[in-house]
């Protein structure tokens, strides 16, 4: 009993720096889906394109992870405003399953791209603060795992100061309420779902900044992450930021300890079940927001 | 009297059509004499029907499955486990096979039916992660990672007194997938044209208009995507036992992808542009072997460019250029009697 306790900590530390990942990671998706309804197949690949980003900014200006996690924002941030203008823009009154398809080939392009480019031998990524370890009470973190905890704080904190307390935040609530009716109120959707992709991306962006010195970096880390990602999204309902929250510590916590208690191949299979029992139980996720459907 | 003929000339034109898929089937692997393109062949064979299969499901029960390869996993695995671990008779195991798949498609189906569009995507990408992860970690089922060998071809079939059939020869091997791919699709091809197929349509274009017909929504959608499902498995079946082995990888995400990339490049929605696009994703990247691994990449940038630019697929395109060439001939008639 003695010996459980700091295992128990220590993976809920773990649980809880993983966790961060997926919250940034996942947010950008259900702050898309809120707005449009409708889901970026190659959000992932842009965690992974971010993780690159700031693998060679970091490279190139000799380990300043502070200007590769800038780098990784922008880079995301350029690649979500390129996928609206090329995808979800132009197929705006499609059937609602053509984005998707098309986003789905996307990923396919771009994870296959890096590898001819990249190759699948995993690069080492070396934060300078990976090495930073400390100790305390008989556990352990490093200095990287404190960063992502912090960032993810930071990043989650400003989105809700600027949902909450500033004007164009306002507006995009109001769309995410009702499209047609924001429209309406002069609300430039246009301007405003744009808006949107950069900032879930730039999101997605940073969560491969920091994902990048913790997991394996290859051209399918962030594939790596999506399927979980869709899970989380779901488990905390399609376009509820703070379910997104929520359920991503969640499966983080669940990763870690199933890894621990059971074997770490089971994870997935807990957390997809958890992804099943939620859509059999509670389609609209745990934390559950009331919506109208209109016939 | 132009009615009937027409109607006789449309159904002769009908089994003009089928005697020549036999045709074609019967010659190819004469003019393809070597066995890395008679390999090709079956694989194209088996990915024709899992294409038909996914195309039923989302082209005509418009259902997203992103899951299509795991069903097509649980009929490979299910009938190879019986042979191998069990001594199954190879057809019963086939038999087998079908039915897990069906069952599990019809299983997830009737508890995804009520999910929405992307919801069901995602539930169904949600199982396809499961059953790898299965396949993966029940080692002493599945032998995990590490997979299944020596998996036999099926037994011969015996006609006593006539003629013995042995599926360890390639050619007969083609013979039996292709036949049972032109099976499916001629199953599936009367289905879309029975009430059933009406009944899919009109929930697929209206929900609530059909149900204000009487139409039974989700009971027809679960029955598609079982029929989809059990058509994968069969396609498992015949992978397996071709292959020789079996690896979880072989069922991953991304075959589900490929399968998904087939029917939209083919046109959704229409059985032979399922078929084309099967063949040409199969095909193609075979005759660009020289270029490496870029594959996917033309699988990823062709489904994009589809998705984007031409909703019907090639078939669609085919499709209109028919209906402009049947026009343009239906106003030269016309004009014929006012020239004479």
């Amino acid at each position: 009993m003695l010996d459980l306790l700091p295992i128990f900590a220590q993976q809920l530390i773990n649980g809880l720096v993983l966790g961060s990942i997926y919250v940034l990671a996942t947010l950008g998706l259900t702050l898309i889906f809120g707005v449009l309804g409708q889901i970026n197949f190659a959000h992932a690949d842009f965690v992974t394109l971010g993780a690159f980003a700031a693998f060679f900014v970091a490279r190139a200006t000799g380990g300043n992870y502070l200007i590769a996690i800038l780098a990784a924002l922008l880079v995301g941030a350029l690649l979500g405003s390129i996928i609206n203008g090329t995808v979800f823009s132009p197929l705006r009154n499609a059937d609602e399953t053509r984005p998707l398809v098309a986003t789905i080939g996307v990923s396919v392009l771009l994870e296959n791209t890096a590898l001819a480019f990249l190759g699948p031998v995993p690069y080492a990524f070396d934060s300078p603060y990976s090495s930073q370890v400390i100790r305390a009470a008989g556990l352990f973190f490093t200095v990287q795992n404190l960063l992502v905890v912090i960032i993810a704080v930071l990043a989650v904190g400003s989105l809700y100061a600027f949902m909450k307390l500033t004007f164009i935040g306002k507006a995009l609530r109001a769309l995410a309420q009702d499209r047609e009716a924001a429209g309406l109120m002069g609300i430039n959707q246009k301007q405003l779902i744009a808006l949107t992709f950069i900032i879930g991306s730039a999101f997605a962006g940073l969560a491969g900044a920091m994902l990048g010195p913790i997991l394996v970096l290859t051209p399918f880390a962030g594939a790596s992450v999506i399927v979980k990602a869709f899970a989380i999204v779901i488990i905390g309902g399609f376009g509820n930021i703070e379910g997104t929250i929520v359920a991503g510590l969640l499966i983080g916590l669940i990763e870690s300890f199933t890894a621990q208690f059971l074997s770490p191949g089971m994870s997935d299979i807990v957390v997809f079940g958890l992804l099943l029992l939620t859509l059999a139980f509670r389609p609209t996720g745990l934390i559950a927001e009331r919506r109208e459907e209109n016939v | 009297m132009t009615s009937t003929s027409s109607r006789w000339a449309f159904g002769s034109a009908r089994w003009l059509w089928l005697l020549a898929c036999i045709a074609v089937i019967a010659i190819l692997p004469l003019v393809f004499q070597d066995s890395y393109w008679r390999g090709v062949m079956t694989i194209c064979a088996i990915n024709i029907m899992l294409a038909l299969g996914l195309d039923f499901i989302f082209g005509y029960a418009g259902q997203l499955s992103l899951g299509h390869s795991a069903f097509s996993g649980i009929g490979a695995y299910t009938s190879t486990v019986l042979v191998t671990a069990l001594g199954v008779n190879f057809w019963v195991a086939m038999l087998c096979g079908i039915g897990a798949a069906g069952l599990a498609g019809v299983l997830l189906s009737a508890f995804a039916v009520r999910l929405k569009g992307h919801y069901l995507a995602i539930a169904s990408l949600g199982f396809a992660v499961i059953t790898y992860q299965i396949l993966v970690n029940w080692i002493s089922v599945t032998q995990g990672p590490l997979g299944i060998y020596g998996i036999p071809s099926p037994p011969p079939l015996t006609i006593p007194g006539i003629v013995t059939i042995s599926f360890s020869d390639q050619q007969n091997f083609f013979y039996l997938v292709a036949g049972a791919a032109l099976l499916s699709y001629l199953m599936l091809r009367n289905l879309t044209r029975s009430p059933i197929g009406d009944a899919l349509t009109a929930v697929r274009e209206d929900e609530i208009s059909a149900a204000s017909l009487g139409i039974r929504g989700t009971k027809w959608k679960v029955v598609a995507f079982g029929i989809g499902c059990a058509i994968a498995g069969l396609a498992g079946c015949f992978y397996a036992s071709f292959i020789g082995t079996l690896v979880p990888d072989a069922f991953f995400i991304v075959e589900s992808f490929m399968l998904l990339a087939m029917v939209v490049i083919g046109g959704r929605g229409n059985l032979w542009g399922a078929v084309l696009g099967a063949v040409l994703l199969t095909v193609v990247p075979e005759l660009l072997r020289g270029i490496g691994d870029a594959r996917l990449i033309i699988y990823g940038l062709a489904l994009t460019l589809v998705a984007l630019f031409l909703p019907g697929g090639i078939s669609g395109v085919l499709i209109q250029f028919a209906r402009r060439f049947s026009g343009a001939r239906g106003a030269l008639a016309a004009k014929g009697p006012s020239h004479a």
